[in-house]
C-alpha cells in the first residue's frame, strides 16, 4: 500500500534423516523455499520425495516438518518486515505526513468518510426529465420541444434569407462599381466598398448569431423551469399531463420533413465469438456521416433513451482542432440538456492541451502545435439536439487516410478501437462509423481502393468488438457502417463484403420435423 | 424480526486499469473484477459455525462486484446495550475461533470491525464478509482502502501487516466492548495519528484507555481478559498472541456453554446454498434490493461521458470512481417460503426406497426445468439424498441423471457418473504439477484461448488451475501426448469443480478412457479414422440423403468433425451447452457422440443440402447456433434405435458386444456402380414403416454395393450383416429357414 513492498524471501529448508545402516550417519537435505509459499506444502513434499529418492516412510514426517517450517518462516517474514517498519517509525525515518495524507486521500473514496455531496443540478434535471419522458407527459414534452425547435429553425431560415439578400445587394453594388471602374470610380473606392461590405456582413452575422444565442438561452431557461415545475406537479398531484406549458399554442405542427432521398441500406445479424456467440446487428448505409448526426426527425426515441444505458453514438473523422469540428456546420436547435456545441468544443480544447503536450513530449515529437491533438486521438461531445446522443470525433490526417496503405496498426484505426472500447464502457449501444474513414471520396478513390479499405476497417472493427465484449460492459448492439454517397455504385459489392467478413446468421428456414424424412425413391 | 434475514449483499467497484490495457504477453490485462471473482471462489467453500458462509460472488456491468453471504442477528455496532463480562468473553471466544480457521487457511481478515461481527439472540457470533482483503488481492484490485481506521494496527498503517494485524484489531474490539467506542467521531487521519503515537508506549491498551478518560473502567476489567487485551495490543507483531493461543485461553475462561440450538426442520433446515438457489429461482433479485437501498445508483451514463481519449495517453473527463459504500442490503426468504408453503413436511425428507415421483414439470424442456423452483426443490433434495449414499446409490444416480441433473450439484453428479471414488486428493497431491516440461509452451499458448468468455476460466486463477490439471494429466498418462483440444476437454470439469482440482482431475482421468480411448496417442490417425468412419456410417444410417449429398460433394468428416470428437464438442460449443450435452453423454455412454454429430448435421440439414463444398467449409469453420436440447433428444433417440453393434468400434474400452443377431455390421458408400436390383415390395414396406433394413449377402462385397445403393436412394436405417447370411446361421441356426438374399428384420 503505502510503504515499500518487501521482496519475498527464499529460505532454506533443512532436513536430515539417518541412513539405514548407520544411525549416526545422516542424509542431509536442503531445499530452498519461497516465503510466503504460494502453493501447497504437501505437493512440495511429494516433489522432494521423488526428486531426492527419499524413502516413503518419511513422508508424514516431512509433511509435518515442512508445513511447520513454512508457517514459522512466514510468520517471521511478516514479523521482521513489520518490526523494521515500526523501528523506522520510532526513529522518525518514515515520511509520516505523506503516509497519513495518502490514507486521507484514499478514505475519501469511502462513503463514511467522504465529503457529503448532493446530486448535481445535471443529475436532478436528468432524473426529472427521464421520469417525465417515461410518463404520459411524453407527448407534451415532444410537442414543446419541437415548437422550440421550430422557432430556432425559423430564425436560422430568416438569418440565411437576410444574409443572402445582403450578399445579393452587395454583389450588385460591387458589379455596378466595377463596371464603372476607370470611368467614375477609382480602385481605392472599390477597396473601401469591399471593406464596408465585409463589415456589414460580419455585423449581420454577428447580430443574427447573438439573437440566436439569446433565443437559445431563453428557451433553455424556460424549458428547464417548465420541466422542473412539471415534475413537481407530476409527483405531487399525480396529474396525467403537465399543464401551463410555456407556449400557448403548439396545436398542430407540420410533420417533420421526410428523410432526404431514399437511403441505400442493408442490415445483417452477425454472431461473434468462437464458442459463445454474441449477436450484433450490422447496418450498411449510403449516407454522409453528418446527415446521420443531423436532426432530421423528432420521434422522441432519442429523448426516451437520452438518460438510459442504451445510447447511440457516431464517429466523425476530423482534424486536430476541436473548434473546427465538422458538426459546427450543422444547423442546430437549442440543446436543453448539454452546453452548446461551441462551449463543449472550447472546453475540450482547453482540457486536452496539457495532457496532449505531455503525451506528445513522451512520444518525442518536437514539431509545432505541440499542445494539439494528434491522429488517433478522440474527443467526445454530447447532444440532445442531434440524432446521436454522443459524437466521437476521431482525429486523423486527411492525407494519410487518402493513402492506399493503411495498416491495422495505423493511429486512425487504433483510435477507432478506443472509440469502440469507450462506447462499450459508457453504455453506447449503437455506433455509426464511416466505413472508409473518409467523409468524401476524391478522384483517387477507386473501387478497388474502397473495397480494400472497407475490408480492413471491417476486420479491425470485428476484432475490436470482440475485445470490447470481453471487457464486460454494455453490449454493442448495432453497428452502422456508412459509406459516402459517391460510393453508391459500390454498395452491392460492399454489401457482399459484410457476410464474408462477419459470420452472418442464416435466414430462418422452417425445418421439417426430423421423423418425416423425405420419402425414398425406390 | 432480525432473524428473518438469512443473507445479505454488499457491492463495490473493482479497479479500472488505467490507459492502455495490455499485459506483457500482448493479451489484454485481466480486469480486476475477474481476478476478484477467481480468488473469491475459494471463499465460497468455507463453512464454519463462526463464519458467515459466502453464497455468491456476482460480477455486474462495469466492473461491479456483488458479494452475497449469510447473515444472522445484527452487528455488534448496532447493539446499544453494554455487554456483561460473560457475554464479552463468549463473543471473544467465538471470534477467535472463526479467526483461527481463517489464519490456518492463510486468509488475512484485515477488515475486522464491529460492523461485520454479527451476534444473534442465542449468543451465536459469526464474522461477516471476512474475505474482502483476500478476494481483492490485499486490496490491490479495488480503488478504495479496506477496513476502518480505528482498527488499523500501527504496522498496517505504515505499509506492513500480516495476520497479526488482525490480532490487534481483535484487541481493539474487545477493549471497545468494555470501555465504549474508541476515537469516536474522529476523522481517519487524526485516528491514524493517534494509533501511530502508541508505538512509543509500553502499554498501548492502557494508554488508549487513559486517552479516553476510561482508565478506571479499564482497571475494572477482570484481570484475565485484560491480559488478553494487552497481549493483542502489543506494538511489535511478534509479541502479540496468535488466535490459536487466544482461542484456547478464552475457551477456558468462557463459562457459557454454547446454548444448544435445536436443529431446524423443514425449509429452514435445508442447506443455505440450496435456499439461496431456490430463492433466486423463485424470482429473488439481489440487485433490486441493492437499488432500493441506494447501494446501486444508476447515474445516467451520458452524464459521465469522457470528453477526450488520447491514444497512448489518458482519458480526460468521464466517470469519477464511485464511492465505496460499506452498507449491506439484507434479504429474507419470505418469497421462497410463500412459494413452497404448500409442500408437506414429509417431502423435505425423501426416502430412498420411495417410488420415483412424476412431476408436472417433467414434460418441459430441460432449460425450463432448471428454472422451476418447485421442481428444483424436489430434485435437489432427492439428489442430495442419493449423493449422500454414493457409491452404493451409483445405479440410482445414473437412472435419475437420465432425466436431468440439478445444475447446483452437477459437479458431484458427474463425478458419480464417472465412478470417481477414493482418496482423490492424496492421489492428485502426489502428482508433480510444477516441474517444467516441453509441452508447457503450447499449453501456455492455448490456455488464454480456451473458453475465455467464461469469467472463471479467463482469470489468472482459472489459467493456473487449468495448467496444473493439464500437466497432471499428461504426467499420469505418459502413453499420450498433448493434442490441442485437451484444454477444451478439461475446461468443463474445471468449470464445475473450480475449487476442487482433485475431483476435476479424477473426472478427466475417468472420462478419457471411457470416451476418448487412444485419441491422445502421438499417432492417433487410426483411431480418428475409425471414429470418423463410424460417424459417417451413422450419418448414412439416419440421414441417407444428407450423407449422400456430402459424399458427392466430397465434404468428408475429416474436414470438420475431428475437433468435435477429439474434444467431445467442448471446443465447438459454449460451456452452458456442453454441460447439457455431456449430461447425456455420461449417462448414455461412449456411442452417443456419433449420434450427436449426426444430430448436428440433421439440424443443419437444409443449409447443407443447398450448399456446395466451399459453403460447407465456411459454414463449419464457425458453427452456427445449434439447439442443444433438440440435439440431445434426437441423438438419444437415434442411439437407442440403432443396433448396438452398429456403433461398435475396435478402439474402445467397452466390452465387446455379444449380441448374436446383428454382430459387426458395416456400412460404407464406396464407388457406386450401377447395380440394378429390383425393388422388393417388402423393402418398400419396411421403409414405410421405418424399420431397420439389414442387408445380408453371401458375399460382403455385394452387400456393400447394394446397401450403398439403398442409401443413395435415401433409404434410412440400412445396415449390413457382416459375414452374410452364414453369420446368422452360426448364431441362431433354428431361425435359419429362408434362403432369401435380403433378410428383413
Amino acid at each position: 500500500m503505502t510503504a515499500t513492498e518487501l521482496e519475498n524471501a527464499t529460505k532454506t529448508f533443512k532436513f536430515s534423516f539417518p541412513t539405514c545402516t548407520n544411525e549416526d550417519l545422516l542424509f542431509k537435505l536442503e531445499v530452498p523455499v519461497e516465503i510466503p509459499y504460494p502453493g501447497s506444502t504437501r505437493e512440495l513434499v511429494q516433489r522432494i520425495l521423488k526428486m531426492f529418492h527419499i524413502p516413503v516412510y518419511l513422508e508424514d514426517e516431512l509433511n509435518e516438518k515442512l508445513a511447520d517450517f513454512v508457517s514459522e518462516e512466514t510468520r517471521n517474514f511478516h514479523h521482521n518486515r513489520d518490526a523494521t517498519l515500526i523501528d523506522q517509525l520510532k526513529n522518525n525515518e518514515l515520511d509520516l505526513e505523506g503516509i497519513i495524507k495518502n490514507w486521507e486521500k484514499q478514505f475519501k473514496n469511502v462513503v463514511d468518510f467522504a465529503e457529503q455531496k448532493g446530486s448535481s443540478d445535471e443529475e436532478v434535471f436528468a432524473a426529472a426529465y427521464h421520469k417525465l419522458v417515461h410518463s404520459p407527459a411524453l407527448e407534451t414534452i415532444l410537442q414543446v420541444e419541437s415548437a422550440y425547435a421550430k422557432t430556432v429553425m425559423d430564425m436560422i431560415q430568416n438569418r440565411d434569407d437576410d444574409i443572402r439578400k445582403l450578399t445579393k445587394r452587395q454583389t450588385e453594388e460591387m458589379e455596378e462599381k466595377i463596371r464603372l471602374l476607370n470611368t467614375s470610380t477609382t480602385e481605392e473606392e472599390i477597396n473601401t466598398l469591399a471593406a464596408k461590405h465585409f463589415e456589414a456582413q460580419s455585423l449581420a452575422t454577428g447580430r443574427w448569431d447573438s439573437q440566436l444565442d439569446a433565443l437559445k438561452h431563453t428557451q433553455r431557461a424556460e424549458h428547464r423551469t417548465w420541466l422542473m415545475n412539471a415534475i413537481n406537479e407530476y409527483q405531487t398531484e399525480e396529474k396525467i399531463t403537465p399543464s401551463n406549458s410555456p407556449l400557448c399554442s403548439y396545436a398542430s405542427l407540420p410533420p417533420a420533413p421526410a428523410a432526404p432521398a431514399t437511403l441505400l441500406e442493408e442490415s445483417f445479424t452477425i454472431h461473434l465469438g468462437s464458442q459463445l456467440k454474441q449477436t450484433h446487428n450490422i447496418r450498411l448505409v449510403c449516407a454522409d456521416m453528418l446527415d446521420l448526426c443531423a436532426r432530421d426527425r423528432t420521434d422522441g426515441g432519442l429523448s426516451l433513451s437520452l438518460y438510459s444505458s442504451e445510447l447511440s453514438g457516431a464517429v466523425v473523422v476530423c482534424e486536430g482542432r476541436p473548434s473546427r469540428s465538422p458538426l459546427t456546420s450543422l444547423p442546430r436547435v437549442t440543446d436543453h440538456h448539454f452546453p452548446d456545441l461551441h462551449d463543449q468544443l472550447r472546453r475540450i480544447e482547453e482540457a486536452v492541451a496539457d495532457p496532449a503536450e505531455t503525451r506528445n513530449r513522451s512520444r518525442g515529437e518536437r514539431e509545432s502545435r505541440r499542445r494539439a491533438l494528434r491522429a488517433g486521438d478522440v474527443f467526445v461531445t454530447r447532444h440532445s439536439n442531434l440524432s446521436q446522443h454522443v459524437v466521437f470525433h476521431l482525429v486523423a490526417d486527411e492525407d494519410e487516410l487518402r493513402s492506399a496503405e493503411l495498416s491495422s496498426r495505423h493511429r486512425a484505426v487504433l483510435g477507432l478501437r478506443e472509440v469502440l472500447l469507450a462506447a462499450q464502457r459508457n453504455d453506447v449501444a449503437s455506433v455509426a462509423l464511416p466505413l472508409l474513414l473518409r467523409r468524401e471520396l476524391g478522384e483517387d478513390a477507386t473501387a478497388a481502393w474502397c473495397l480494400r479499405r472497407a475490408e480492413l476497417v471491417l476486420k479491425c472493427v470485428k476484432g475490436f468488438v470482440l475485445e470490447a465484449s470481453a471487457a464486460g460492459g454494455a453490449r454493442l448492439k448495432t453497428l452502422t457502417a456508412a459509406v459516402p454517397r459517391e460510393a453508391r455504385a459500390l454498395f452491392p459489392a460492399l454489401a457482399a463484403l459484410l457476410p464474408a467478413v462477419f459470420r452472418v446468421a442464416g435466414p430462418l428456414r422452417p425445418r421439417l420435423p426430423s421423423h418425416e424424412a423425405p420419402r425414398p425413391r425406390v | 424480526m432480525e432473524d428473518d434475514y438469512k443473507f445479505a449483499a454488499s457491492t463495490f467497484f473493482a479497479k479500472n486499469h488505467p490507459g492502455e490495457t495490455c499485459g506483457s504477453n500482448g493479451l489484454p490485462l485481466t480486469p480486476s473484477s475477474i481476478t476478484i471473482l477467481g480468488r473469491s471462489q475459494r471463499l465460497l467453500q468455507i463453512e464454519h459455525p463462526n463464519l458467515c458462509t459466502y453464497l455468491d460472488i456476482i460480477r455486474g456491468k462495469h466492473e461491479r462486484i456483488i458479494v452475497v453471504a449469510e447473515v444472522i442477528g445484527k452487528a455488534l455496532a448496532d447493539y446499544t446495550t453494554k455487554f456483561s463480562y460473560e457475554e464479552i468473553v463468549n463473543i471473544a471466544t467465538q471470534i477467535a475461533c472463526g479467526m483461527k480457521l481463517l489464519h490456518d487457511g492463510d486468509i488475512i481478515h484485515r477488515t475486522l470491525s464491529d460492523d461485520n461481527i454479527l451476534l444473534d439472540s442465542n449468543g451465536r457470533v459469526k464474522l461477516f464478509h471476512y474475505g474482502m482483503f483476500y478476494m481483492t488481492n490485499e486490496g490491490k484490485e479495488v480503488p478504495f482502502p479496506l477496513g476502518l481506521p480505528r482498527y488499523f494496527s500501527p504496522e498496517a498503517i505504515i505499509g506492513g501487516g500480516g495476520p497479526s494485524a488482525d490480532v490487534w484489531a481483535f484487541g481493539i474490539i474487545i477493549l471497545e466492548l468494555f470501555i465504549g467506542k474508541l476515537w469516536n467521531n474522529l476523522k481517519p487521519s487524526p485516528t491514524l495519528r493517534r494509533i501511530l503515537t502508541l508505538v512509543h508506549s509500553n502499554n498501548p491498551a492502557e494508554r488508549i484507555a487513559r486517552e479516553h478518560y476510561a482508565l478506571d473502567a479499564y482497571k475494572g476489567i477482570p484481570e484475565n481478559i485484560r491480559g488478553i487485551i494487552e497481549k493483542c495490543l502489543r506494538i511489535y507483531p511478534s509479541e502479540r498472541a496468535t488466535f490459536k493461543d487466544l482461542h484456547s485461553e478464552l475457551s477456558i475462561m468462557n463459562t457459557r456453554t454454547p446454548s444448544e440450538i435445536k436443529p431446524v426442520r423443514g425449509l429452514m433446515g435445508c442447506k443455505l446454498q440450496y435456499l439461496y438457489h431456490w430463492w433466486q429461482l423463485a424470482g429473488g433479485d439481489i440487485q433490486a434490493e441493492l437499488k432500493k437501498n441506494g447501494l446501486i445508483k444508476n447515474s445516467p451514463p451520458i452524464l459521465s461521458m469522457p470528453i477526450a481519449i488520447l491514444l497512448d495517453g489518458p482519458t480526460i473527463g468521464g466517470k469519477t470512481g464511485a464511492l465505496f459504500d460499506r452498507r449491506i442490503a439484507k434479504y429474507s426468504l419470505d418469497l421462497l417460503k410463500n412459494r413452497l408453503s404448500h409442500i408437506p413436511p414429509s417431502d423435505f425428507y425423501p426416502l430412498m426406497h420411495e417410488r420415483r415421483r412424476d412431476y408436472e414439470a417433467m414434460a418441459l424442456p430441460k432449460i425450463i426445468r432448471e428454472r422451476d423452483t418447485e421442481y428444483q426443490f424436489y430434485r435437489l433434495l432427492w439428489f442430495q439424498r442419493l449423493l449422500h449414499g454414493y457409491p452404493y446409490t451409483a445405479q440410482c444416480i445414473r437412472s435419475e441423471a437420465e432425466i436431468d441433473i440439478p445444475p447446483l450439484v452437477r459437479g458431484d453428479v458427474w463425478a458419480a457418473l464417472l465412478g470417481v471414488l477414493g482418496d482423490i486428493d492424496t492421489h492428485y497431491e502426489r502428482i508433480d504439477k510444477e516441474t517444467p516440461t516441453h509441452t508447457d509452451r503450447q499449453i501456455d499458448v492455448d490456455i488464454p484461448r480456451c473458453h475465455q468468455y467464461c469469467w472463471l476460466l479467463c482469470g489468472a486463477e482459472g489459467h493456473k488451475k487449468l495448467k496444473r490439471l493439464l500437466k497432471a494429466w499428461l504426467l499420469t498418462n505418459p502413453q499420450y501426448v498433448y493434442w490441442q483440444g485437451l484444454d477444451s476437454l478439461t475446461a468443463p470439469f474445471l468449470y464445475l469443480n473450480f475449487c476442487n482440482e482433485a475431483r476435476a482431475f479424477a473426472c478427466l482421468t475417468a472420462f478419457v478412457p471411457k470416451f476418448l480411448h487412444k485419441f491422445f496417442l502421438k499417432d492417433n490417425s487410426a483411431v480418428i479414422k475409425e471414429y470418423l468412419a463410424k460417424f459417417w456410417q451413422m450419418a448414412a444410417f439416419h440421414e441417407p440423403q444428407l450423407a449422400t449429398h456430402l459424399h458427392d460433394i466430397n465434404f468428408v468428416p475429416e474436414l470438420f468433425a475431428i475437433p468435435w470428437f477429439l474434444t467431445m464438442f467442448s471446443h465447438v460449443f459454449p460451456l452452458h451447452k456442453i454441460v447439457h450435452l455431456w449430461d447425456a453423454l455420461l449417462v448414455e455412454g461412449p456411442s452417443l457422440p456419433l449420434f450427436m454429430g449426426t444430430a448436428i448435421l440433421r439440424q443443419l440439414r437444409d443449409t447443407l443440402l443447398d450448399s456446395g463444398f466451399n459453403e460447407c467449409i465456411l459454414l463449419f469453420s464457425d458453427l452456427p447456433e445449434i439447439d442443444i436440447g433438440e440435439c440431445v433428444k434426437e441423438s438419444i433417440d437415434m442411439c437407442r434405435s440403432t443396433p448396438k453393434s452398429l456403433s461398435y468400434r475396435r478402439f474402445t474400452n467397452e466390452p465387446e458386444i455379444k449380441d448374436p443377431m446383428v454382430s459387426g455390421v458395416h456400412l460404407g458408400q464406396h464407388e457406386l456402380k450401377s447395380l440394378g436390383p429390383q425393388s422388393y415390395k417388402v423393402l418398400v414396406e419396411a421403409v414405410r414403416m421405418n424399420k431397420i433394413i439389414v442387408v445380408a449377402s453371401a458375399e460382403d462385397g455385394t452387400a456393400q454395393l447394394f446397401s450403398s445403393y439403398l442409401v443413395k436412394c435415401m433409404v434410412a436405417r440400412v445396415c449390413v450383416l457382416q459375414g452374410g447370411v452364414a453369420a446368422l446361421h452360426t448364431h441362431v441356426p433354428s431361425l435359419f429357414i429362408t434362403q432369401r438374399k435380403t433378410a428383413i428384420k
